[in-house]
């Protein structure tokens, strides 16, 4: 696909916008992060990285998650 | 390529058969005359888009809180007065995010909006309210609602903040494009609220559009298909026909068990489907939900203007600091180390003045009434009892307040991503976070705001613990031991031993709540590791209004509690510790001879092995209703003991220091005993009200049973492993 397809979300440094390429979680933790934005081609920006969580922005709202998940969903870098 | 929305896609009559539809639905279609005003209005949202303020706006004061029978979900319902003085209903929905629920508390609100509840009627008028800040995110909700053939009215919401932010709005392109009433609001102020009023009263039908978004054209011809396929097969009306094609199309396999519901025909077609799109290389799993977002994007570049602005947004730098990984650790523990000052240090004198109004009281009473057995019970059994729990009420005014300040302000999601790492590691999740710092004033609303957490082992694991956190019902019986044995010392100099002590309690029911979640997730509810993913809503000033109004439901609902089940239960005491009554002997030969004495001499042997005596034992069997009975217990046998007229002015605390035990003469209790009769406290299940929500939510007795059995098993095994560590160290003399 890219070259950075490898790169999931929880390798994202601050402040930088990547697009979503994939997401490896189980079906029904999938079928959430779609809904909630995290959906194949969309683009979201890393805000801050804190203890084992980051928080990001997506569809122009702030959401937090834990590491383990954002290490399910693979990015690329912008083109 | 046809659109969804044009007439072309549902030639062939399935638009008048909408129509027709349509009209049942909205029940009263518009008519020429002056409108009815509507049956029932359900008011939908995502979570944090301020929706409750918005209803409080809509309604005044004039709510109930409830709950929606056989769950703990919180039903709020008031009444909307529109212009002409009519009045209806108005249901404030759980927050969601979509339609397809991953949380108990999102299946109600989609079950009422699906028109599939039994305890709830379809409403006549929905009212979406979204985030003029967050319009996006908000939208996909707004959609699919739409798509649902409702009438629906969106209320523009906190369009303020969106303003201050850079974030202009064309109201009339936004309305334009999603066919249906587009009202701006600022519900905080009562901005807009009329006009919302106005938009409700006179929308009766659904918009124009039967389907605003659009699917690529092979998915979209598949997905007509199949909603054709379930009307004709299985008669589902068209707007229910569309969910469950959405939700058909988007599975993972066409043999799973849903499908068991539909025709032969009808899971042929769907196999059809997955294979030809598959083939196609759309991923099915993700082309509905990126339909939405791309149409949504092309309305939000129409509809919405962004000014440029250098620096990053006000929230970014607020959650650079308190989302920091070391910062962000600091600033919660400080804001916890707050709330226990300000529950147990600025609590104390509103607690003190509550207490001296009752013995005003008992002091009255005894002047104007003869002596005699009802004065008795108005004084010993009525008003001390109750006088108990009352003194209690500003501590839990207190925590409201603050735990409304923290959830307005939108610092609670930064709370529970911060405790995730901690909850991780007993197998918990972030927000079970939430629901045991609520368990700190009562387990009820702990145990109800497990609702959020969507994993059902994961939420029964939270439900399971949160009643070992020390809750505001403990505190009294705390109050009293320590006042009573644990002497007025500085540990260090600096350190007062009784707050301490009061630490420690408090740290033992959380230590003991994240061990036992532990155990829990590491044998009987044995799950995937949890994933952890909530929105954080931005940064604003607290709705004061809101915070009073979230106050003066709690504080309602406690003295509810007190005139009730403590004042019944403390009347009974007094019967039960006055009668059969001894003529002549001494007042605590009479006590023993009591119904209560009697149990308590019952229970004796059982709870000797933990330094109690049958007078404790009195206190345990009663305040298993409710554990602040334990202190009005003690208070009211003292009172009756001492045989005298009236309160004779030596507390409470004194008494039990300088009660004797009958065989050796020394002091019946110790700071030994104290500390044991606090730690079984900490530990025990000694309050009904849980387990009736416990036996509510978890739908039948096995949890609530095996809860009350393993917290009196732990209380009893702790206990009294620490009275005899204590008596070996020789802290029993």
């Amino acid at each position: 696909m890219t070259r950075n397809a490898s790169m999931t979300l929880s390798d994202v440094p601050v402040g930088t916008r990547v697009r979503i390429r994939h997401l490896s979680s189980r079906p029904e933790v999938s079928r959430r992060l779609r809904e909630l934005g995290f959906c194949e081609n969309v683009v979201v920006r890393c805000i801050t990285r804190g203890y084992g969580n980051i928080i990001c922005e997506i569809h122009d709202a702030r959401v937090g998650l834990n590491s383990r998940l954002a290490g399910g969903i693979l990015v690329s870098h912008l083109e | 390529m046809p659109a969804w929305g044009s007439t072309a896609v549902w030639q062939g009559g399935s638009l008048s058969r909408i129509w027709s539809e349509v009209s049942v639905m909205g029940k009263r279609p518009a008519t020429s005359g002056v409108p009815e005003p509507p049956g029932l209005i359900a008011l939908v949202g995502n979570p944090n888009c301020g929706k409750t303020t918005l209803f409080n706006a809509l309604t005044g004061l004039h709510q109930k809180v409830g709950n929606y029978p056989g769950v703990t979900v919180e039903r709020k319902e008031g009444q909307v007065r529109f212009e002409d003085g009519s009045g209806t209903s108005i249901l404030d929905l759980p927050g969601t995010y979509s339609l397809n629920p991953g949380s108990p508390d999102e299946e109600i609100a989609t079950d009422i909006l699906l028109g599939a509840a039994t305890h709830t009627p379809a409403p006549d008028v929905v009212v979406c309210v979204v985030d003029a800040s967050h319009l996006e995110r908000n939208l996909y909700l707004v959609t699919q609602i739409i798509d649902r053939r409702m009438p629906v009215v969106v209320a523009l919401n906190m369009v303020d903040l969106a303003e201050k932010g850079g974030v202009a709005l064309d109201v009339k392109a936004l309305s334009r494009e999603l066919g249906v009433p587009v009202v701006p609001t600022v519900a905080s102020r009562g901005e807009g609220i009329a006009g919302l009023k106005q938009a409700i009263f006179t929308t009766r039908t659904a918009g124009e559009r039967s389907h605003c978004w659009r699917l690529p054209e092979p998915v979209e011809r598949e997905t007509e298909e199949l909603v054709g396929l379930l009307h004709d097969v299985h008669r589902i009306p068209e707007p229910q026909a569309l969910h469950e094609a959405i939700n058909l199309l988007t599975s993972e396999s066409a043999t799973i068990d849903p499908l068991d519901r539909y025709a032969p025909e009808v899971i042929a077609h769907v196999r059809r489907d997955h294979a030809k799109l598959d083939f196609l290389g759309f991923d099915r799993r993700s082309v509905f939900v990126e339909s939405r977002y791309a149409w949504i994007k092309t309305v939000c570049e129409r509809t919405v203007r962004r000014s440029p602005s250098t620096r990053p947004p006000l929230s970014d730098r607020i959650d650079a600091v308190v989302t920091h990984r070391f910062w962000g650790l600091v600033i919660f523990v400080g804001l916890m180390a707050l709330l226990f000052q300000i529950m147990f240090s600025w609590a104390a004198l509103p607690m003190e003045l509550i207490g001296r109004g009752f013995d005003l009281f008992s002091i009255w009473v005894q002047e104007v009434m003869p002596p005699g057995d009802l004065r008795d019970l108005i004084i010993k059994g009525g008003v001390a009892g109750v006088a108990a729990v009352v003194s209690f009420l500003p501590q839990i005014l207190f925590l409201f307040l603050f735990l409304g300040l923290l959830e307005d302000t939108g610092y609670m999601a930064r709370a529970a991503l911060i405790m995730d790492r901690l909850m991780c590691k007993v197998g918990l999740h972030g927000k079970s976070f939430i629901p045991l710092l609520s368990s700190f004033a009562c387990a009820i609303p702990g145990v109800m705001a497990t609702r959020t957490i969507d994993n059902p082992r994961d939420r029964l694991a939270t439900m399971l613990v949160a009643p070992l956190m020390s809750c505001s019902a403990r505190l009294p019986v705390y109050a009293l031991m320590i006042a009573a044995f644990i002497p007025t010392t500085r540990v260090l100099g600096v350190v007062s031993l009784p707050g301490l002590t009061m630490l420690s309690m408090y740290m033992l029911g959380l230590v003991m709540a994240l061990l036992m979640a532990w155990i829990f997730k590491k044998t009987l509810l044995r799950g995937v590791p949890p994933v952890f993913i909530i929105e954080l809503p931005p940064y604003r000033l607290p709705s004061p209004r809101s915070i009073l109004i979230l106050m003066g439901q709690r504080a309602w609902s406690f003295l509810k509690r007190a005139g009730t089940i403590i004042l019944g239960a403390s009347i009974i005491l007094w019967f039960l510790a006055s009668y059969p009554r001894l003529e002549g002997g001494a007042p605590a030969t009479r006590l023993e001879h009591s119904f209560a004495g009697r149990a308590g001499k019952f229970i004796e042997p059982l709870i000797r092995p933990l330094g109690f005596d049958w007078k404790i034992g009195v206190g345990l069997v009663t305040s298993l209703i409710q554990r602040e009975v334990f202190v009005s217990s003690m208070g009211t046998m003292y009172n009756i003991q001492d045989g005298q007229e009236s309160d004779s002015g030596v507390s409470l605390p004194r008494k039990l220091r300088e009660e004797r035990n009958p065989v050796t003469g020394g002091p019946a209790f110790t700071v030994l005993t104290g500390i044991c009769i606090m730690v079984y406290y900490v530990l025990a299940m000694q309050c009904l009200s849980t387990v009736a929500v416990m036996r509510r939510e978890t739908n039948g007795w096995k949890w609530p049973l095996f809860q009350v059995g393993y917290m009196t098993v732990l209380a009893y095994v702790v206990t009294f492993a620490v009275y005899r560590i204590g008596m070996a160290l020789g802290m029993g003399g």
